[in-house]
């Protein structure tokens, strides 16, 4: 080599380089420590599990992130240190048995080793989010993506099957066969505090078994880019007690829900106006039986409107469909500049009686 | 055996790529007969992996690396006594073949332990 | 300027007696025009200088786009971006950074350093380089046209069926995508074949294989991957432009296609991808490494092994992308392990350059400071990497920040630390000029800190669960501190992205003057004038060293001084050497074409087949593309014993022939790799059909073939009987025998015609219904390339014919038949396999 270094000495230089990585080493560990301060917390986060699969997951997450800090930062420190050591003069079959040591032992032995350990530990846990055949069948709980909005439906309700759309009640501390699909584009389904993500394709029927632990409220919304309403197709999910979960079913049979939607006479007004403007894309049992936009049999009865866009209560259905567009943009429900807010108003109140 | 090698010419730069190229094969082999098979026949799930399609799957990986790790051996030997560029191919090629001969081994182990169709 | 630096150099010949010097006489043969003729230039200096160029401008223009991005999501609920808007500009980011900067910039970096690298004067298809560029840069162009009428592409850069299908994204934005990145895929492509050549044809004499610099290998790994890979996502793109301008259900269930086609045709080639880019970048660090280490690369071997097994395992691993669609679970075990087993390879690289420092006398450069930068990136995205393989835990992160994030440390990690190291340490070269250490440090640790500031934290942003590709989120998640987070630090990359380009731009003005080889180098690019002439060497050297400029100092001198082999200049022709692909032993002397309009205006015509394309104007868009494929055709005119070319034969005594004289010039290598190529896309397509086949939803098989088998074997007849005609035509010129030759060139032709014919029949009488079912639409795609195929053949065998009454061709310049012939034997084989395919296979099997 014949480059000499006129600038500062090289030991000097590599001395300031050594204190800056000093500097960085310790503001990443500062930041590291706040990230965790801050929390796994949250409605949505795959370190607050509330099921079995997302549990093991959170697992597998912590111990390959302490094993993969411990290797990235000897293999820093490594690098760090040959700038820093001084140079010994080596015979060439020294210098061969010494490279191929490490190329051996770090390139070869080290990532082998890791890689089976990884998948002797992780590959048993995805199965558990397999749809195994169990002694005691699960629960069958079918969930189909539109743009922007989830329908779901209960196969195996006792009074016939269920519809319902935008919220999804389980029941906890079983497990539960999700069969998904979707209408239109490809979506998402994930409940990240239970477990993994599968997408839901128009023309296949994909499979995920979940568990709750206990009963509560879990955050989902969709995972995979389905157009402009992508970050608005929230989907409210509840797991309860078997038994409540027995009645909310029991509760929307279609007669029950039939019977609910033609009660009181002083919504007949509105019951028109809605066969006359609403009926052609929404069902309400008794009413209507289109299926274009999400069943609205049981609507009052739920946290959220617009798939997760607003909170339900007193007045928000008439708030929705007055500014639906721009409360969730290109939402494929028309305007309605054409219907008076009396009109409006009339169906709103009349939707948010319907509570099983 | 190693006669035989030696007749395929070590310092030919094609061992370089065989050896990946018969991972290759095998691979496409094993995930295409996979897909097909799941697609036309399925096993039942209540078999686990005790089917026939693991079976077959499995012998077929075996002999890809048998045949492997006799390519390697063959020209790790061969390669020793060579010099210069032949010696050079033939060793890195031996290399090659052992590394492709681990990838069957490695990649196909998950055949053993799960059901095919899932 | 190639005179700024001249005497700083050793590359100055001395001077003759008659005052013009060697120099002179070759830069009057290589030199290049200025003005609007600087269109034609071929030369690789220029164009790869001109790649790398345009490519870091698209890189300003994804880096604004991504600025937009962290402006939107800083806070929770912005109104900053419409979603349509915030789509289109994520879209966007994501196909500039990978298509039009990631690629091209480090082709460039590839076109410009090869041949300086392995001893030559240009690359071997010097017109291919430059129609690669124009393609390049018009289909860049057009697809960036598409942001500023607010038209672009807005289904995410990896296209999924079916939103970006006609009947979800209406609009021209998928258009622009499906035929801008085609365009540019042309451009990919003509480069990935003429490095190939380049690199196992034109090495300068003695180089053997595993005497290349290893950054050759790489490239040769990168360019050979390119060659595989892109193919797939032509053919995807193909379909799906059929599919969205004329309404074939490839992709639509319910014409019997299957969205998950498109997925996998798209990672075929995207993961490959994601190691075309890294593999040249990796070939940077274990360039500047050994230099700056001061000693060889510790396992040569052994990075040719970790090269070769990276190129070969990273096209089994295109599902792990695609663990939550619903794949059985053990094939999803397969790609999970295959992922891991990627691990390996790359680990040795990061021990074998561990090693080569800790047995060297490391020294702190600038670009080390790039390298080292890397290295904490890359192994922390590697790292992320193997955990994502695993399919449990890819099933919870899998389109989240936390893929976000990691794919921007693997990639900027992975290619853009590598590349910054490269610009700085070959930036003498370029320039004749040194950089700044100061602002270069200064840009360094801003782009750093502000880096991993972003995406660091981008992975906790992940983990609590926040979806990638939305525009907006709600308070409440615990999501808004760490996005304000990203986005202050994006900001901060930024600026320091710009300081460092700044750098790089003012240096060319204002850098200190550079001496020669400044960091001790040890590879031949380093024996050029800085700035480099357009021929490179005076003359071409004997090389049987790994590092030639170590073991030879005085190397560069004699070099320059004609010495060496090919110091002639006196017939006027580009030559360099022809040579043996292992062994490095001159063959033949290549001589090169020189500049020309052709490769110009061939691009342009293409550039209005498309843009007629993308306005559905196909009357214009068939007559353009007749124009471009008379332009190519015209332009393959200009060889052999054309007076363009080389019409006289004579080389200097004891030299070898010229290439147009023999039978296996690089020209037949060229069209060898083209097939491979074109064997890919046909292997996509077959892939396609029985994919299709078995295991789309709905697929329709019709109870009786509509082909009629026995017009196709008719057809096949008709090419077996060609193509042996062919056959024996290149037999008797081997033995230099021509008696016949026109005649059985017009004859093979024919046969040709009649193929064509038979094709065309058997296509018009199936009454195929391609926008009702899919099957019908794979059919005609399969009997349109053949047709294509038989077609070109057949043009180009009439050209044969042609050319030998010119006196072009024939016993003296045997060459051309002997590149023509493989197009047949390809045809040969593709065509009996499409018929057992399409016209057998259904018969036996039944639907």
């Amino acid at each position: 080599m014949r480059e000499h270094n006129r600038a500062a000495p090289p030991s000097r230089r590599i001395q300031r380089a050594s204190r800056r990585r000093v500097n960085l080493a310790a503001l990443t560990v500062l930041l590291a420590a706040l990230l965790l301060l801050a929390g796994c917390g949250g409605d949505h986060s795959i370190l607050n599990p509330a099921g079995p699969a997302a549990r093991d997951i959170r697992l597998i997450w912590f111990v390959m992130l302490g094993f993969g800090t411990v290797v990235f930062i000897a293999v820093i420190a490594l690098w760090l240190y040959t700038f820093k050591k001084r140079h010994v003069a080596r015979t060439p079959a020294q210098e061969r048995r010494i490279g191929r040591r490490w190329i051996i032992g770090g390139g070869i032995i080290l990532p082998t080793l890791t890689v089976i350990a990884l998948l002797m530990f992780g590959v048993p846990t995805g199965k558990r989010m397999l749809t195994l055949p169990l002694d005691e069948p699960p629960e069958v709980i079918e969930v189909i993506g539109h743009q922007w909005w989830w329908e779901v439906r209960y196969p195996g309700a006792e009074g016939g099957e269920v519809v319902t759309a935008n919220q999804l009640m389980m029941p906890a501390g079983e497990p539960v066969d999700f069969h998904v699909t979707a209408a239109d584009v490809i979506h998402g389904f994930w409940i990240p505090r239970l477990g993994g993500k599968i997408d839901m394709l128009p023309g296949r029927i994909n499979r995920i078994r979940l568990e709750a632990d206990e009963p509560g409220v879990f955050g989902a919304q969709c995972a995979e880019l389905c157009g402009v309403g992508h970050a608005h197709m929230h989907l409210h999910v509840e797991a309860l007690p078997r038994a409540e979960f027995d009645a909310w079913l029991a509760a929307r049979s279609d007669e029950a829900l039939a019977e609910l939607a033609a009660q009181n006479a002083a919504f007949d007004a509105a019951r028109d106006s809605f066969t006359q403007f609403c009926a052609g894309c929404h069902q309400v049992a008794g009413i209507s039986a289109s299926n274009i936009g999400p069943n609205l049999s049981d609507v009052g009865s739920r946290e959220a409107l617009g798939a997760g866009v607003m909170a339900m209560e007193e007045g928000a259905i008439y708030q929705w469909l007055r500014n639906h567009q721009t409360l969730k943009p290109n939402n494929l429900m028309p305007r309605h500049d054409d219907l008076d807010n009396d009109t409006l108003q009339d169906l709103g109140a009349w939707l948010e009686t319907l509570t099983p | 055996m190693q006669t035989a090698f030696k007749r395929l010419h070590l310092g030919h730069p094609a061992h370089l790529i065989i050896g990946l190229t018969l991972w290759s094969i095998w691979f496409v082999a094993v995930y295409g007969g996979l897909s097909v098979a799941c697609a036309v026949a399925p096993p039942t799930p209540d078999q686990g992996s005790l089917t026939g399609l693991n079976l077959g799957l499995g012998i077929f990986s075996v002999a890809t690396t048998a045949l492997l790790v006799w390519l390697a051996w063959a020209g790790w030997k061969g390669g020793r006594e060579l010099t210069g560029r032949p010696r050079f191919n033939a060793l890195v090629s031996a290399g090659l073949y052992l590394f492709s001969a681990f990838g069957v081994v490695f990649t196909g182990m998950p055949i053993i332990g799960m059901p095919p169709c899932l | 300027m190639t005179t700024i630096n001249r005497q700083a150099t050793p590359q100055d010949p001395q001077e003759p007696e008659d005052g013009r010097t060697l120099h002179d006489d070759l830069h009057e043969i290589w030199g290049n025009p200025r003005g609007i003729k600087a269109l034609t230039i071929v030369n690789h200096t220029t164009l790869g200088l001109r790649f790398m160029i345009t490519g870091m401008a698209f890189f300003l223009l994804g880096g604004i786009l991504s600025m937009l991005i962290r402006t939107q999501l800083a806070t929770p609920d912005q109104n900053f971006m419409t979603p349509d808007i915030y789509s289109q500009v994520t879209t966007m980011h994501g196909t500039v950074m990978m298509f039009l900067f990631a690629i091209p910039v480090l082709e460039g970096l590839a076109i410009y350093m090869i041949p300086k690298m392995i001893g030559a004067r240009d690359l071997v298809c010097p017109r291919l380089t430059s129609l690669g560029y124009f393609c390049y840069l018009f289909g860049g162009i057009i697809l960036a046209s598409s942001l500023v009428i607010e038209m672009a592409p807005n289904a995410g850069w990896f296209m999924y069926t079916p939103l970006s299908s006609s009947e979800y994204s209406p609009g021209l934005g998928s258009d622009f995508w499906l035929l801008g990145i085609t365009f540019v895929e042309i451009s990919a492509l003509s480069a990935g074949v003429e490095i190939v050549v380049s690199i196992l044809r034109t090495r300068t004499q003695g180089m053997a294989l595993h005497k290349m610099p290893l950054f050759a290998w790489y490239i040769l790994a990168m360019a050979l991957m390119i060659v595989v890979g892109f193919p797939p996502l032509i053919l995807g793109s193909i379909l799906l432009e059929l599919e969205r301008a004329v309404g074939m259900p490839f992709f639509q269930v319910a014409g019997g296609g299957d969205p998950l086609l498109w997925q996998h045709l798209f990672w075929l080639f995207g993961h490959p991808e994601v190691y075309i880019i890294f593999l040249p970048a990796a070939g940077v660090i274990s360039t500047l490494i050994p230099v700056f280490a001061g000693r060889p690369i510790v396992g040569y071997g052994w990075v040719v092994f970790a090269i070769i097994v990276t190129g070969f395992i990273s096209f089994g691993l295109w599902v792990h992308h695609m663990f939550t669609v619903g794949i059985p679970q053990l094939a999803q075990a397969f790609f999970s392990a295959a992922s891991m087993l990627v691990a390996v390879p790359t680990a040795i690289q990061v021990f074998v350059w561990l090693a080569t420092l800790w047995l060297g006398k490391p020294k702190f450069k600038l670009p080390m400071l790039w390298v080292l930068g890397f290295l904490i990136i890359f192994v922390c995205g590697g790292l992320t990497g193997v955990m994502l393989a695993l399919v449990p835990f890819n099933w919870q992160v899998h389109d989240t920040h936390f893929v976000v994030a990691h794919m921007h440390y693997v990639l900027v990690g992975g290619m853009l630390f590598p590349l910054m190291a490269g610009f700085y340490y070959w930036l003498p070269l370029f320039s004749g000029r040194m950089p700044s250490e100061t602002i270069g440090r200064w840009g360094f640790w801003l782009t750093f800190l502000g880096f991993n500031g972003t995406f660091l934290i981008m992975h906790w942003t992940g983990l609590l669960g926040m979806p990638r590709r939305i525009y907006t989120y709600e308070a409440g998640n615990g999501w808004e501190i760490f996005n304000l987070l990203s986005s202050v630090a994006s900001f901060v990359m930024s600026a320091g992205i710009a300081m460092v380009l700044i750098d790089i731009a003012l240096h060319f003005r204002f850098g200190k003057p550079a001496k020669h080889n400044p960091w001790g180098a040890d590879t031949l690019e380093w024996a050029n004038a800085m700035p480099p002439s357009a021929y490179n060497f005076v003359s071409l050297p004997n090389i049987e060293t790994r590092h030639p400029l170590w073991d030879n100092p005085d190397l560069p001198r004699t070099m320059a001084e004609g010495k060496h082999g090919l110091a002639v200049a006196s017939h006027g022709r580009r030559e360099m050497w022809g040579s043996d692909s292992i062994t490095g032993k001159v063959r033949e002397i290549v001589h090169l074409p020189g500049n020309s309009w052709w490769p110009f205006l061939a691009a342009l015509a293409l550039a209005v087949v498309c843009i007629s394309l993308l306005t559905r104007l196909y009357p214009v868009a068939a007559v353009f593309v007749i124009v471009a494929g008379l332009f190519l055709l015209r332009w393959s005119w200009e060889n052999g014993a054309h007076p363009k070319a080389a019409p006289d034969a004579e080389v200097n005594e004891g030299d070898p022939p010229l290439h147009s004289r023999t039978m296996s010039g690089p020209g037949v290598w060229a069209m060898a790799t083209f097939s491979i190529a074109n064997g890919s896309l046909f292997l996509s397509y077959l892939f396609g059909w029985f994919y299709l086949w078995t295991v789309s939803p709905e697929w329709r098989m019709p109870e009786a073939s509509p082909l009629s088998l026995l017009v196709l074997v008719g057809a096949g007849v008709a090419l077996t009987v060609g193509a042996s005609i062919m056959e024996k035509l290149v037999r008797g010129l081997r033995a230099r025998r021509d008696s016949g030759l026109m005649r059985g060139f017009y004859l093979s032709a024919l046969l040709g015609a009649v193929q064509v014919g038979l094709v065309l029949w058997s296509l018009l009488s199936a009454g195929l219904e391609p926008t009702q079912t899919s099957h019908d639409a794979v059919l005609l795609v399969g009997l349109v390339y053949a047709l294509f195929h038989g077609a070109l053949a057949m043009i180009l065998t009439a050209m044969q014919g042609l050319r030998v009454r010119c006196g072009y061709v024939g016993a003296h310049a045997p060459f051309e038949p002997a590149v023509v012939v493989q197009l047949w034997r390809y045809n040969l084989v593709t065509f009996w396999v499409l018929v057992g395919a399409l016209g057998v296979l259904p018969r036996v099997m039944g639907g």
